[in-house]
């Protein structure tokens, strides 16, 4: 009797302790920023609406740099799809060689840290020794040459496709897999042909994975600081400007854009957590098209089936090719071409070797970075990994652990650099005053993103390995419930452990946007390119990113390996 | 005493009664078979004994001891999942010995008992095998060794046939089988597989509904069945709507539909009663001259198909009605041709009388 009663109290105390280190190290972050807005409103309308020089100028350049940031995400996302899709479905359905490799592409952009990604995309379109070297130019296009038509940069349209578009096949891949091929089957024995068939059975049914893939890309896009950082040139998104004016000690200002951000990443994540769940009701109520443009659509699609099998398969591929590959290739040729010294001037003082170890001395710089960013992207993910295991299992067994997994979509679709300001708020000397910027504030701030990733991974791993059912039998065999979790879940779902402890290091080690705003003087390898190329500094700003491309790739390795038992 | 009781055990879900009052009890060493269509509760009676789920009404006992509220690992009680859970990250040797590592019985002993018992089921030269390298049957026999090695009493099976193939089902029931019985351990075996119920239990429970219909040994249930639903559940047979006419010593007299009369010899209807009567197939004989003491109608081969061994034929009598009549291929004898006429012949004594059911006879049938 006495040890069931100490078992039960074992797993209260448990369970309370991981929803209160959640509470703290993960909600609380993410809401802060809000209700520091609402606290200090008093502020925030004197430097945003009524300022006695300026006016509300600021509130002016909030909307301008909004509406463009939106104009961004919404093209991004538009593009993503309307490429996305096929390559989901051509990923999840055929069998091809060379397909894995196709997969690794696409995850990529998840894995690099954006800054270094950033700066090889703007090399490869901008500079001579890119794209433009093979025609002779100094240049394919300017850095802040505008696609017509949606007014947006080509450069950084380019960044946040790259950047966005695993979200989208990803996701929508993995659901077509879920749906069982014989619908398909079905439709075409019917008559319909392939386009038909997509469009009327497929398309419909893998709608939520369509949903929640647009809602990631979308918020990445939002919140993406790294790359854009880089390559935004002269225009503004709404991640920089919080990241601008938070070095500027515009601290009101940028709360408040920041807290904007978080409003409308939670006005996007609502409706689409709502429509995922109830996904059923409204599936059926589908528009009514007249019989007989149905059927002249049927016949069109009939024709395009045909003609346009080919184009499908390959167009996705040469935009990932042309996103992804090309740029890495570029960086990492421009390193050995710059490596002793420029190639087009030949002075020395231009080349990789003398930025490293010359007077400006950046490979010491780079070396101290590296240290601060493995140590806080260690400490960060062994605390969220501390958090995440329990929670992962309360989510699973709890009723109210539906609610739980929502909040944790939170800290995934907050932009960064928000992130960033809320933890700098909220623990700096200016909210609770416990830590000062540095590395302990970045780890405060990196354990916030590394909990969703890390228990998204986990419960990948629960629940497609039956834990349930090898626990319950190992209960029956005689195993109380802790040694039950022990002997049988734990090791069971060990790949996911690993794969989330991997995803979550890389996430930290690449995280630039929310770092920027708390790392004070310890920087980390990501910021550490922003400066370079801030500074002008190209040859040791391309050596970084080829490090750090290299440092990825061999953890994307590791994460294939893991994966793939 | 009986080794397993469950007495006014009630369980819901929501608002979904999943079992309504159940009382059940299972002998020492007894193979008991709990049948019933999907969603019956089959799988939720399991759980409930196992610990894995507890019981809003009623009581459970194990041994004499009442066990609500008793964890799963305390109740000796070993749930066998349909493709039997090994742990896919353990060789076998693991897998047999996990019940006794985890009760921290000393090293010496593990080794002993699990040797022992991977001898006794002819596995001593796989143990180094994981579970995805085995077969079907050698599956269930490391399944059933690290039940017998956790010290179990009692086996649960929920379905244990279910992902195998027809032939390897058969072979694999009458293992299980004599596996139990030779370490007198007690088996519940949930299935809905009434040849297989019928095949391996001491005694089946007919569950529909989260009730019990009926509970007896396989010959009692299919020679005596308490319902419609049972009979046709089990077995299989013809039921013909009817009214009794009339009432004697030898028995009663049936008015079926388009003024057919049929005797039967059960006694306990009141004349003018709505009733059902059941006849199983294989009590149909099909011939051409009528047949003393029986039941002799007319009737039309609507049908014929060959089911191995035997003839199934779907015979139309005058007022419509549709009989199925199994008749066993002998020697030389040549099956009837569609659009023969034939005389139906059935004895009164093979006729079962059930009151007409409240809610329709369709329903009874076709709730499997």
């Amino acid at each position: 009797m006495t040890r069931k009663i100490i078992s039960i109290d074992l797993s209260r105390i448990v369970v309370s302790c991981t929803l209160i280190a959640f509470l703290i190290f993960v909600v609380l972050p993410s809401f802060y920023l809000i209700s520091y807005v609402f606290l200090r409103w008093d502020e925030v309308w004197y430097e945003v609406f009524a300022n006695p020089i300026i006016g509300d100028e600021n509130w002016r350049q909030i909307i301008k740099i909004l509406l463009f940031s939106f104009r961004l995400s919404l093209s991004t996302v538009a593009f993503d799809l309307a490429f996305g899709i096929p390559l989901a479905y051509v990923l999840a359905r055929k069998k091809f060689p060379g397909k894995s490799l196709l997969e690794d592409l696409v995850t990529l952009p998840l894995v690099i840290p954006t800054s270094g990604f950033g700066f090889a995309t703007l090399i490869t379109w901008t500079s001579s020794s890119g794209l433009g070297g093979l025609f002779g130019s100094a240049g394919l296009i300017s850095m802040n040459t505008a696609i017509p038509l949606i007014n947006v940069p080509f450069v950084l349209f380019i960044v946040h496709v790259a950047l966005t578009f695993p979200y989208v096949v990803r996701t929508v891949e993995t659901k077509i897999q879920s749906i069982e091929e014989t619908y398909e089957i079905a439709s075409r024995t019917l008559g319909a042909s392939s386009l038909t068939t997509f469009r009327r059975i497929l398309l419909p049914l893998s709608m939520p994975g369509v949903f929640s893939g647009a809602v990631l890309a979308f918020a990445r896009s939002l919140g993406e600081t790294g790359a854009t950082l880089i390559v935004s040139g002269v225009s503004t998104t709404a991640s920089i400007a919080i990241v601008r004016w938070a070095s500027e000690f515009k601290l009101s200002t940028a709360a408040f854009m920041g807290s904007l951000l978080v409003l409308i990443a939670w006005m996007i994540i609502l409706p689409a957590e709502i429509y995922v769940s109830k996904r059923r009701r409204f599936s059926r109520r589908q528009l009514r098209i007249p019989i007989s443009l149905s059927m002249k659509i049927v016949k069109f699609e009939r024709f395009l089936s045909r003609k346009l099998s080919m184009v499908k398969d390959i167009v996705p591929l040469i935009i990932v090719v042309t996103v992804v590959v090309i740029p890495i290739a570029v960086v990492i040729s421009s390193v050995t071409l710059y490596w002793s010294a420029d190639p087009y001037t030949g002075r020395i003082e231009g080349g990789v070797i003398y930025q490293l170890f010359g007077p400006s001395r950046y490979f010491s710089l780079i070396i101290n970075a590296t240290l601060t960013s493995v140590i806080a992207a260690f400490i960060s993910t062994y605390i969220a990994m501390c958090i995440s295991i329990p929670l992962s299992f309360i989510i699973e067994r709890r009723r109210y652990g539906r609610i739980l997994r929502t909040i944790l979509k939170v800290p995934m679709i907050i932009p960064t650099s928000s992130l960033g300001l809320s933890v700098l708020l909220l623990w700096g000397p200016s909210g609770l005053g416990l830590v000062d910027s540095g590395i302990w504030m970045i780890i405060l701030t990196h354990i916030v993103f590394s909990v969703p990733v890390i228990v998204e991974s986990i419960i990948a791993a629960y629940e497609g390995s039956g834990v349930q059912m090898y626990e319950e039998t190992a209960r029956t065999l005689g195993a109380n419930a802790y040694s039950a979790i022990e002997a049988v879940s734990l090791p069971l779902i060990k790949g996911g452990i690993l794969t989330g402890f991997i995803l979550s290091f890389t996430h930290s080690l690449g995280e630039t946007g929310a770092t920027l705003i708390v790392m004070g003087r310890d920087a980390t390898i990501p910021v550490l390119v922003v400066n370079m190329v801030e500074a002008l500094a190209i040859p040791a700003a391309l050596f970084t990113s080829t490090y750090l491309i290299i440092l990825s790739l061999i953890m994307l390795a590791i994460i294939r390996i893991l994966t793939r038992r | 005493m009986p080794l397993i009781e469950l007495v006014n055990v009630t369980k819901r879900f929501g608002k979904i009664v999943a079992l309504n009052c159940i009382n059940l009890s299972v002998e020492d060493g007894e193979y008991l078979c709990v049948l019933g269509p999907t969603g019956a509760g089959k799988t939720t009676l399991l759980r409930l004994i196992a610990g894995l789920i507890e019981p809003d009404e009623g009581e459970i006992y194990i041994g004499g001891r009442k066990v609500n509220g008793i964890p799963p690992e305390k109740r000796n009680a070993v749930y066998m999942f349909q493709n039997y859970a090994l742990f896919p990250h353990m060789d076998v040797w693991e897998n047999v010995s996990f019940g006794p590592t985890i009760r921290e019985w000393e090293p010496r002993r593990i080794n002993d008992v699990t040797s022992e018992i991977l001898e006794m089921v002819r596995l001593g030269e796989r143990k180094d095998a994981y579970p995805h390298e085995l077969s079907g049957g050698m599956q269930q026999r490391v399944a059933l060794a690290r039940g017998i090695a956790a010290g179990a009493r009692i086996l649960l099976l929920d379905e244990p046939f279910g992902a195998l193939d027809a032939r390897l089902r058969v072979n694999l029931r009458t293992q299980l089988r004599s596996l139990v019985k030779d370490q007198g351990l007690t088996a519940i075996h949930v299935t809905h597989d009434q040849e297989e119920a019928l095949m391996v239990a001491d005694r089946i429970a007919i569950l529909r509904e989260g009730r019990i219909e009926q509970v007896g040994s396989p010959q009692e249930i299919y020679t005596n069945p308490k319902s419609i639903f049972v009979m046709s559940f089990v077995g299989g047979a013809n039921f013909l709507e009817g009214i009794v006419s009339k009432v004697n010593k030898f028995g009663s007299e049936i008015k079926l539909r388009g003024g057919l009369c049929i005797r039967v010899s059960d006694q306990s209807r009141d004349v003018g009663e709505r009733v059902v009567v059941a006849v199983r197939r294989e009590h149909i004989s099909l011939g051409k001259s009528r047949r003393r003491g029986f039941n002799n109608l007319l009737g039309e081969i609507e049908d014929a198909m060959f089911v191995g061994g035997s003839m199934e034929y779907v015979v139309k009598l005058e007022n419509d009605m549709v009989l199925f009549s199994r008749i066993l291929l002998e020697g030389s004898s040549k099956p009837l041709r569609r659009g023969e006429i034939v005389i139906v012949s059935f004895h009164p004594r093979e006729c079962r009388v059930f009151g007409y059911p409240k809610r329709g006879l369709l329903r009874e049938i076709e709730a499997i």
